[in-house]
């Protein structure tokens, strides 16, 4: 993830011009295979690119043209009797990833608020190697531990004390079975904190160090730098990681499917068990009838795709333009 | 409760006050502030106390949940790690002695066909952006940030779609396409990255002493952004190693990859099965990580040459 | 202003030792003049801060050392020199701005009787009593003009909304910012101009009342009539606060200064202080010859 920072955070190439006369000047002087090479490289690339939409696509095209363009909404996924529709398995989506960042984005921010002002120096560095050696365990394993470990524990406890809590009770109640909704959510909540604690903690880092200077000239504690300088001052920041967490989160499908219990319904609990577009790709694909069956999986992905695309290129979008006001004020950052 | 009121509009051009009167109110006003600073200092001290403990209880609820799985995963793993794990074949269920061999030797074929291909491609395709700037560059290289945000799982049915299909059978091949299609716009991107670190001066002194543009790019470029590249393609194949999704629709045998082996084994009831999953799980996750920390440390010792 | 009121502002009674007229009568000649048209400096005065033996290092290299100086209450001292003398490390040990730089600071810094770095000293009531003015316009990005002005008061604990907006009208009516803002007190602070960005940060300072304004370099990022707007305003808030100038436009420390100290580099590029004075005195015969080279252009 730090390299999908670095990369919209590019700043303009300050010699650029000078390699662009350079290869002007030297233009047809280079190997002939090297050129070609490249060439060749950056035409499969594209080619990849388009191949991906036109086949996909293609593949989509039998259960996209059964229902139209309502097969997004439309509301029942239900192989037995032919009727293929991604409406619950959107809201299962939503929900599942909505649950995640309403325990990611407070833990995260608070997290990555400690390692950027609060942590010593040499702390903060030992940490954030942790947290990026932690992103890096795949997801299958966290899955994995999620069926085994996690899944007995909530149907054994946390379920039934959620069940018991006055207010939000409404939200957990039902029989227990383990995998639910809610396993999902937190599963889902606990891979994508990495991402979010170290996005946010590259926004926090970047509010200029003379904005804090004056906060504490004024007579602020170190908190209240913080709290009215600091985390305001990275709103942008801030929101361009959660964007790109919740993409991330979007797109993880193998660790959601062992725990969400499979069952493309409205769920009426979150101890329900459940289901997302990435879950009912895996947990379906197996026994998709061939034709229609198979098609409408190919198309469950094709709206997967469009989803996270378009929250990613928000993301992205959202780390161009907070890079840009930073160039733009020409300040030093922390 | 204190009812001082600040004077309006002491001070500056429509002055109300003057000379001394001025100059009391002032006292007053100061010694308001500072007054009303100190008995606020407890309280904003405890506020940034509690604050502080908040966001240090974050970080450690934020992470222990994976401390934890790390710790269990090693601990379950480990027993059922022997040499004979890594030697012997699967067995059918219910008779020990079984192996993970065919996982692994499956997951280094599926890869490294991958490797194969998106290695140099992905070099390449960074030298083409890094040497010829412009729209056309521009598009690949938001194209390829765009392809790096698509989860895996929609690349393993695209991977499904093309070559599967296309074949009509399930293959290696496709799992190792698939594989590269989600590798190569993560490693163009390091890739980059690690040549822009490298000074201009650099570059265009190899142009200007005349050599041909493939040379000085080659020897030039490249083999001071080794450590980078290195890194970065390390981070890459880590990545890659940990799929799982792209091979549920491009392999048909559950032993063909290490990741496979985890999500049939795990998903059955039986306890042996799921001790071979652990065991997996582990192996999986100690090659990941060395893979990591060595791109780390490689990316470590670059940034300790440039000093 | 009489013969005599002249001759009180310029002259320093029992002044130590030989003089040396350095060669440069303009910058003189300007001192003087402002010395003449400010009202007489109250001599009796207590000083507002004293330091004695301060040095500031970071790490093993110390950036200046050995700094005795007594900044006299309601005046205008102007640290002038080159840049990299370590003036404005000085300034910032003042308001301890070090406790977050890594900044070791030796040597006492009291404000009256106040230890500024004793243990029992809270850093926070220290910058309370300071106000300090950066030399890049630092307004803060996310807030209104209003709650910019009003932010240090809300900081130290101050809510009701009676007292801040008074308190704000009368900063930025010091500022000599109201007439132009008052319509627009709840715009974004980033939308004004430069040289009113640094007022509006002069009117956040103020609106503490310290009785200390520190200035570092405040007007090398504006334009001249912007900095002539912000050298009035030094001038006219100099009797209500002690103002401490980081300057290194000797001209500009000759037109609102009262007292200059001069630093220059040592042999081992380590700033260090020269010699201080009333300003007119200081530019036109100092004690120091190294003064004196300074003054004249030949060094720095």
């Amino acid at each position: 993830m730090s390299d999908q920072l670095s990369g919209a955070l590019r700043a303009p190439d300050p010699a650029l011009g000078a390699r662009q006369a350079l290869v002007r000047r030297r233009r047809g002087s280079g190997g002939r295979v090297y050129a070609a090479a490249r060439w060749m490289a950056a035409g499969l690339f594209a080619a990849l690119l388009v191949s991906l939409v036109v086949v996909m696509a293609n593949d989509a095209s039998q259960a996209f043209g059964r229902s139209g363009i309502g097969f997004i909404w439309s509301g029942t996924w239900n192989p037995a009797a032919n009727e293929y529709g991604a409406g619950i398995l959107v809201v299962g989506t939503i929900v599942t990833t909505a649950v995640a960042m309403l325990l990611v984005i407070p833990v995260g921010l608070g997290a990555a608020a400690f390692l950027a002002e609060f942590a010593p120096r040499w702390l903060a560095g030992a940490f954030s190697a942790a947290v990026d050696l932690l992103a890096a365990i795949p997801s299958i394993v966290v899955g994995l531990w999620g069926l085994i470990v996690l899944s007995p524990l909530f149907a054994g406890d946390v379920e039934p004390f959620l069940g018991a809590v006055p207010v939000v009770e409404w939200f957990f109640h039902g029989p227990a079975y383990g995998p639910s909704v809610l396993l999902a959510s937190v599963v889902l909540a606990v891979m994508t904190l990495p991402t979010m604690v170290a996005l946010s903690r590259t926004a926090l880092r970047g509010v200029p160090l003379a904005d804090r200077e004056a906060a504490l000239a004024l007579g602020a504690t170190r908190w209240q730098v913080v709290r009215k300088v600091v985390i305001p001052g990275a709103r942008s920041g801030v929101a361009a990681a959660i964007t790109l967490a919740i993409g991330r989160a979007l797109g993880e499908s193998i660790a959601v499917a062992m725990v969400i219990g499979n069952n493309p319904s409205i769920p009426h609990s979150l101890l329900a068990p459940g289901a997302t577009l990435g879950s009912a790709i895996i947990n379906q694909f197996a026994e998709a009838s061939p034709g229609l069956g198979a098609s409408s999986i190919v198309a469950l992905a094709v709206v997967l795709l469009a989803l996270t695309v378009a929250v990613n290129l928000g993301g992205q979008a959202l780390l161009r333009a907070n890079a840009t006001r930073r160039a733009l004020r020409g300040v030093e950052s922390k | 409760m204190n009812r001082f009121r600040v004077a309006v509009a002491v001070g500056g051009a429509d002055s109300v006050l003057v000379g001394d009167d001025e100059r009391r109110v002032l006292g007053r006003s100061r010694a308001f502030v500072q007054d009303a600073a100190r008995r606020s200092l407890w309280r904003r001290r405890l506020a940034g106390r509690a604050g502080r403990l908040a966001c240090a209880l974050a970080l450690v609820v934020g992470l222990a949940p994976l401390v934890a799985e790390l710790a269990y995963t090693t601990a379950r793993g480990v027993r059922g790690i022997s040499f004979g794990f890594f030697v012997h074949a699967p067995t059918p269920p219910g008779i020990p002695g079984g192996g993970i061999s065919t996982a692994i030797v499956g997951t280094a074929q599926i890869i490294g066909l991958a490797l194969a291909v998106a290695v140099p491609v992905g070099l390449c395709a960074a030298l083409f952006l890094y040497e010829r700037p412009g729209r056309l560059a521009t598009g690949l290289r938001f194209s390829a940030d765009v392809l790096a945000g698509v989860p895996s799982i929609v690349i393993g049915i695209f991977a499904y779609a093309l070559v599967v299909r296309g074949l009509h059978h399930f293959s290696d091949l496709a799992a190792s396409f698939a594989i590269a299609v989600l590798m190569v716009p993560i490693m163009i991107r390091a890739n980059e990255e690690a040549m822009r670190t490298v000074p201009v001066d650099l570059w265009e002194a190899g142009v200007a002493l005349g050599a041909r543009r493939s040379r000085v790019a080659r020897s030039v470029v490249v083999r001071s952004a080794v450590p980078g590249l290195v890194s970065g393609n390390l981070l890459a194949v880590a990545r890659g190693v940990g799929e799982t999704a792209p091979l549920l629709f491009t392999v048909a045998a559950p032993t063909a990859a290490m990741t496979l082996l985890i999500f049939s084994e795990g998903t059955e009831a039986l306890p042996a099965a799921q001790e071979t999953a652990w065991a997996t799980a582990f192996v999986l996750l100690a090659f990941v990580f060395a893979l990591s920390v060595t791109s780390r440390v490689v990316a470590w010792g670059l940034t300790r040459r440039a000093r | 202003m009489t013969e005599n009121d002249r001759t009180i502002a310029v002259d320093e009674i029992g002044s130590p030792g030989p003089r040396h007229p350095s060669g440069v009568t303009t910058l003189g000649s300007v001192a003087a003049r402002s010395a003449a048209t400010r009202r007489p400096a109250d001599l009796s005065a207590a000083a507002a801060v004293t330091l004695e033996h301060v040095s500031v290092s970071f790490g093993r290299q110390v950036a200046v050392r050995d700094v005795t100086l007594e900044l006299p209450a309601r005046q205008v001292t102007a640290l002038v020199g080159p840049s990299g003398c370590g003036k404005t490390t000085l300034l910032r040990a003042i308001n301890r701005l070090h406790d977050h730089t890594g900044g070791r600071v030796d040597g006492s810094i009291r404000i009256g009787d106040l230890d500024v770095y004793a243990p029992s000293t809270p850093p926070e009531l220290v910058r309370g009593r300071i106000g300090m003015v950066f030399q890049r316009p630092n307004p803060f990005p996310t807030m209104s003009i209003y709650d910019n002005v009003v932010a240090g008061l809300r900081f130290n604990g101050i809510r009701r909304k009676s007292l801040l907006k008074d308190a704000a009208e009368s900063a930025l009516r010091h500022a000599a910012l109201w007439d132009i803002v008052k319509d627009q007190l709840h715009a974004p602070a980033v939308r004004l101009s430069g040289g009113q960005q640094q007022r509006l940060c002069i009117a956040r300072a103020l609106a503490v009342y310290p009785e200390i304004l520190l200035m570092d370099e405040p007007c090398s990022a504006l334009d001249p009539i912007a900095t002539a707007k912000i050298e009035d305003l030094i001038t006219a808030l100099s009797p209500d606060v002690t103002i401490v100038l980081v300057t290194h436009n000797m001209f500009q420390a000759a037109r609102v200064a009262d007292r200059a100290a001069v630093f220059l580099l040592g042999d081992d590029r380590v700033g260090e202080l020269v010699e201080t004075g009333p300003t007119a005195e200081v530019f036109t015969s100092p004690f120091d010859p190294r003064t004196t080279a300074y003054v004249e252009g030949r060094v720095g």
